[in-house]
């Protein structure tokens, strides 16, 4: 049996399925168009009246901008009980899990109630590969947790697509997706750099850094990149 | 159709929310027989989604389950949120870059996950490996099938609920998964198989740590399962549950442990054997119940007899060489193979063909789970919802293989 | 590498088999045709001077020429792999008997050669897509269907600033909304 592998002699119109994540045809969802012009989505409007400002847990505090003892107070509240969300996809779980376990005890540190519910988390570890197929559930998952929130990259698949790099069905990291605060790289991170990972997103909860101010629904990685 | 990526969640106070139930997905329409089979609902039945993030799905699977109340009409898993295309990129990379692209299939037994493209490439390039490399080879499984069953341990009991034994589990775990990782230098995705040979010969800190281990494994497995073997909720919950029969489990393909559960003796280290299997001794774990306790109890069976194998190739290892002579260019004829181990989970196989190149054409990686999902449907039927969970912890799936 | 095995294959299946049988190591090998692939494996299932029952693997094979079916069986009369290759499958249009009727299990693994190639089994009561989502148009594995250059081309997005060597970008971060995700 001949078995051919020169692109030239192959058939005349490849099928090249670009890498991209799905685009949708339902001009409802915010996928489609620029969120400015969606018709359900009232985010403009909304920040640019400030109505919400009072209600969300955001940063808050004198004239919006300086922090009063409060709120210092509320971040180290929100830094030492950081409870994730159950969220492994593949081997770096296991590194989770091993974190989580008497060895490298991230109870230590108040994560160890890992929430099955996103309703009740604070910090979104993404552990492991993200395909295209799982995109989807995973910013539902990221939606539905309440504010305040951060993500955590851990892994290279999550960081900038890993190993996988050329796959077609894996998203080239999750910030095309989604906003991270912290990036752990590892293949899989030993537990020891997912502690030093949450030691650094406690210290930007308590440094009131990260991607928190700015938050935008949708990726963070500007056009043109 | 194209299914939105992102939809507003309905929760997100900046949106209006519409009058008409837009947002809602459209049922889906049935593609095949099989699906309008499952689709249509009777009166009383119903729908629960068992999305892809659940606590208990070991990764990432998505199971429809039917219900007619508690009970469990029909089941559809979805596969698919962690293939990763590791056979394309396997085509396009080169021999050694191909063993490593098969690591993160099965994590948690990764050194099989090596062993079985390793051992096809052997054969396409007819590759003899050194007697001191297999014994190595041999040692390293053993140890990272007490590993996978030590861990199926702990995943069994925190899918029914407990979560004491998956700590202990971790901690047993966490001791071999730190020796092989003073051998190979990591601690899940080993890396350690090459065509030929190992990366390395055993070394001090190795050794140190497998004697203290190996002094007290046997006793300290028995003190573990002491925490769930006489536990009343768990033999109530798992016995009976999910009996599978063997002339249904040989149509269904299923091999290793849960094959053995229904009293079919067929392991690959017997049957095909490889490496340095044909001398040693050991027995090969059955129970005839085919419930979902045989299929534990048989794994908890196969970790002593790995701990008897550890013993042997201890006292057999011989000196000499861990790498066989080979060109760095690993260029094979043009031929097919196929090699297949015994993992913690079935039989692992590899189907590698070359065509002459320094790229495989072609490589085909046979995962157990990804048969073994099947079962989930036919073993549930009949049962409550949370035995979903109690038979598809026992049949021991992992995401990573089924999903490739 | 079991020779009574070969001979009996041959005896057997002689004037099904397309080449003659094939031995290396511990693995045997035939072929036969797409009308002969059914009946010929049913044979090796019941007859208990083969006695195979244990069906290890299915998959699909894409030379760029054409399309193959290769089973792999077990059997303990045995110590070898059988591997059963159907050659021949029309690259655009691959149609085969799917195994289901005999092995249950090869529903899903059906499943996965016809999202991977779009071979179509007939007879598998349940052939959709098993690991690209329900609306993916193409078929992965097939050779006609290229993966990514390279990686700080990949067609998603353009380049990375930490990718690019030497040219800076400058990286607006605008707090509101992008065209589309992800491109």
């Amino acid at each position: 049996m001949a078995m051919t592998r020169d692109p030239k002699k192959a058939l005349q119109a490849p099928i090249v399925t670009p890498n991209t994540l799905w685009t949708t045809d339902n001009p409802r969802a915010y996928g489609g168009q620029p969120l400015a012009e969606h018709p359900n989505l009232e985010l403009a409007r909304y920040d640019a009246t400030g109505e919400g400002r009072a209600d969300d847990a955001r940063w808050s505090g004198a004239l919006g901008a300086i922090p009063t003892k409060a709120d210092i107070v509320l971040d180290l509240i929100r830094a030492n009980s950081l409870w994730p969300l159950l969220s492994g996809l593949a081997c770096c779980a296991i590194e989770m899990m091993s974190t989580a376990t008497p060895k490298n005890d991230i109870d230590r540190w108040g994560m160890f109630p890992f929430r099955a519910s996103p309703r009740q988390a604070d910090v979104l570890i993404v552990a492991g590969t993200l395909t295209t197929k799982m995109a989807e559930p995973l910013i539902r998952l990221w939606e539905q947790m309440p504010e305040p929130k951060w993500v955590v990259a851990m892994g290279d698949c999550t960081c900038s697509g890993g190993r996988y790099k050329r796959s077609y069905s894996v998203v080239q990291g999750i910030d095309r997706v989604m906003p991270v605060d912290v990036y752990i790289p590892g293949c899989p991170p030993r537990p020891e750099g997912l502690i030093y990972g949450m030691m650094k997103l406690q210290q930007l909860i308590k440094d009131r850094r990260g991607h928190w101010p700015e938050r935008a629904i949708g990726p963070t990685v500007p056009d043109g990149i | 159709m194209t299914t939105p990526l992102t939809k507003p969640s309905l929760d997100d106070p900046r949106i209006a929310i519409p009058a008409a139930s837009e947002w809602y997905e459209p049922a889906p329409t049935a593609q095949t027989e099989r699906q309008a089979e499952f689709l249509n609902l009777r009166d009383g039945e119903m729908f629960i989604n068992m999305g892809p993030q659940h606590p208990s799905t070991h990764g990432v699977l998505r199971i429809v389950v039917k219900v007619n109340g508690e009970q469990v009409v029909d089941l559809d898993p979805v596969l698919g949120y962690l293939h990763r295309g590791v056979e394309k990129l396997c085509e396009n990379a080169d021999y050694h870059q191909a063993i490593c692209y098969t690591d993160p299939l099965e994590y948690v037994a990764s050194l099989f996950c090596e062993a079985a493209p390793v051992a096809a490439f052997e054969k396409l390039m007819d590759v003899e490996v050194p007697r001191r490399a297999q014994y190595i080879r041999v040692l390293t499984m053993e140890l990272n099938r007490i590993a996978s069953h030590t861990l199926f341990q702990g995943w069994m009991a925190l899918d029914l609920g407990g979560i004491t034994p998956i700590l202990w589990s971790f901690i047993e775990r966490d001791e071999i998964v730190d020796m092989l990782a003073a051998l190979t230098g990591q601690k899940l995705l080993y890396n350690y198989y090459r065509i030929g040979g190992v990366n390395g010969d055993l070394n001090h800190e190795f050794m140190s740590r497998l004697g203290t281990w190996m002094s007290r494994a046997a006793a300290q497995i028995d003190s573990n399962l002491g925490l769930m073997n006489e536990n009343e909720i768990f033999v109530r919950r798992t016995r009976g549950l999910g009996i599978l029969d063997a002339a249904t489990a040989l149509r269904m393909g299923v091999t290793g442990p849960n094959l053995r559960a229904t009293g079919v003796p067929f392991d690959l280290r017997r049957d095909h054997p490889y490496l340095v299997y044909p001398e040693l001794e050991f027995n090969v774990p059955t129970r005839d119940e085919g419930d979902s306790l045989a299929r534990y109890m048989v794994r908890i069976d196969e970790i002593r007899e790995s701990i008897r194998i550890i013993d042997q190739v201890l006292h057999e290892m011989p000196d000499g060489p861990v790498m066989a002579k080979l060109p760095r260019l690993i260029r094979p004829r043009p031929g097919r193979a196929f090699g297949a181990v015994e993992g913690p989970r079935g039989a692992y196989g590899v189907y590698a063909i070359s065509d002459g190149t320094d790229q495989p054409f072609r490589m085909r990686i046979h995962d157990p789970s990804f048969v073994h999902l099947q079962l989930v449907g036919p073993l549930t039927r009949g049962n409550l919802i949370a035995d979903t969970m109690a038979v598809m912890a026992s049949l021991d799936p992992v995401m990573g293989g089924v999903d490739k | 590498m079991d020779r009574a095995l070969a001979t009996a294959l041959q005896e057997r299946f002689g004037n099904a088999l397309l080449a003659p049988v094939r031995q290396r190591f511990d693995e045997t090998e035939i072929r036969v045709s797409i009308a002969d692939a059914i009946p010929t494996l049913r044979a090796l299932h019941d007859e208990p001077a083969f006695a195979y029952e244990m069906l290890i693997d299915l998959c699909g094979i894409d030379t760029g020429e054409e399309m193959q079916v290769v089973y792999h069986l077990s059997s303990s009369q045995s110590g070898d792999w059988l591997r059963v290759i159907v050659p021949g499958i029309d690259r655009s249009a691959p149609r085969v008997n799917s195994l289901v009727s005999l092995w249950p299990g090869a529903e899903w693994m059906e499943r996965e050669a016809y999202d991977m190639f779009g071979i179509i089994f007939e007879g598998n009561r349940d052939l959709r897509r098993i690991y690209m989502p329900d609306d993916y148009v193409s078929h992965p594995l097939r050779k006609d269907f290229y993966l990514a250059d390279d990686a700080s081309r990949s067609p998603a997005a353009g380049v990375r600033n930490m990718e690019r060597v030497g040219t800076p970008v400058d990286a607006t971060r605008s707090t509101a909304l992008r065209k589309s995700p992800g491109a």
